[in-house]
């Protein structure tokens, strides 16, 4: 309240409680103007106080609001992080899953499934591109001896080693599969007979070469090979008999060799 | 009060609740297509048994794959054990996982990040 107000109220108080003013013609009319004005400062004052409580319930709603939102938030983003770390955990299941499904456990080769997919690709191109591509067999020769001389973990190492020698002897772009047991198959795209024979050799020179300890001696390790081109509208099947039949050839010539497919 | 049993299905765990005992287990992995339908009967059940059992409750999980309405779904069920446990009602979580996918342990830990009751998590 200012002063002048103030200042005011006190002279319309005094001025009501007068005696000698109780009989002016005015009196009635400002006593009456006088109760008017103050119903309506009480009315003002509980009005601005009301205003104010509901201020205040509005401004708690918010603020729980808020916390709640923030509690949310938070709840939501945790959530999203194991969410991904789940998706994360089930993709790399996944490829160990498709690794495990197409490769060799022992010599972490091609395995059978992936050779034969690759196989039926390579056969549907050539017939669509005319482009070549060949085949070989390539068996241990008497592993079974290793196996019954030595025992089956050394002959897992000869497998594992040999594995590694035909990886490391093929083009880049060759695939060698474990076929079955002592068996192996090479899948050489883009190549004829005579080309695909100087692969196929380097690889046959280079498990020759290799000396597996065992113990204090050094096992020798030979293969026999048999390689066949595809032919223009065979089945991979039929070139797989092919490089077999060259195959058993060879270890009829004395083992140790490659032959060529008729 | 009651016991119940969830049979385990290609997308949603099994899961039994021991009333007498105190025990609610899962097993398996949780991406149901609708995981309300699968959770709210658990979470009704740990709600129950926390209001009225008086006795203390242990969740033993063996859980590996959860989709992200499951794990929002766990996560519920954790802060009404972690309310409990507030309240003084001793309530444990032990989360078993096979030690050939540590991974599955990493994800427990996350979860146990807020929770101030025991957690354990248990190779096997």
């Amino acid at each position: 309240m200012t002063r002048d107000q103030r200042d005011l109220d006190e002279l319309v108080k005094r001025l009501l409680a007068d005696p000698a003013n109780s009989d002016h013609p005015m009196h009635y009319a400002l006593s009456q103007l006088w109760l008017a004005h103050r119903e309506l400062l009480n009315r003002i004052e509980r009005i601005t106080h009301v205003s104010d409580a509901y201020q205040s319930i509005a401004r708690e709603r918010e603020m729980s609001l808020a916390e709640r939102f923030d509690k949310q938030l938070r709840q939501l983003e945790k959530v999203a992080r194991i969410s991904d770390r789940y998706q994360q955990m089930m993709r790399e299941l996944n490829i160990a899953l498709e690794e495990a499904s197409t490769h060799d456990v022992l010599t972490a080769l091609a395995n059978r499934r992936l050779l034969m997919e690759r196989l039926k690709a390579e056969t549907e191109r050539a017939g669509r591109l005319q482009h070549d591509f060949c085949v070989a067999m390539v068996d241990i020769d008497h592993f079974k001896q290793v196996n019954d001389q030595h025992g089956h973990d050394t002959g897992d190492r000869v497998l594992i080693e040999i594995a590694r020698v035909m990886q490391a002897e093929v083009r880049e772009y060759d695939l060698c599969g474990r076929w079955g047991g002592e068996e192996f198959l090479i899948l050489l795209p883009e190549l004829d007979l005579a080309s695909a024979q100087v692969v196929v050799e380097r690889v046959r020179l280079g498990i020759r070469n290799l000396a597996i300890r065992q113990g204090t001696e050094a096992l020798t390790i030979t293969v026999s090979a048999g390689l066949a081109a595809h032919l223009p509208g065979e089945s991979y099947s039929d070139t797989i008999n092919r490089a077999d039949a060259a195959l058993l050839r060879a270890k009829q010539h004395g083992r140790d060799c490659l032959v060529l497919a008729s | 009060m009651s016991d119940f049993s969830i049979p385990r299905s290609q997308s949603t765990p099994a899961i039994q609740g021991n009333w007498s005992e105190g025990v609610l287990s899962m097993q398996g992995d949780s991406y149901p297509e609708n995981s309300y339908e699968l959770f709210h009967q658990v979470f009704e059940w740990v709600e129950r048994f926390l209001q009225d059992a008086g006795r203390p409750l242990t969740l033993e999980l063996h859980l590996l794959y959860l989709n992200t309405s499951s794990i929002k779904a766990m996560m519920d069920i954790f802060d009404l054990l972690e309310a409990a446990h507030h309240a003084g009602q001793p309530v444990a979580v032990n989360w078993h996982y096979d030690k050939r996918n540590e991974r599955v342990a990493d994800l427990a830990e996350e979860f146990k990040e807020d929770c101030t009751f025991p957690f354990a998590i248990v190779g096997f």
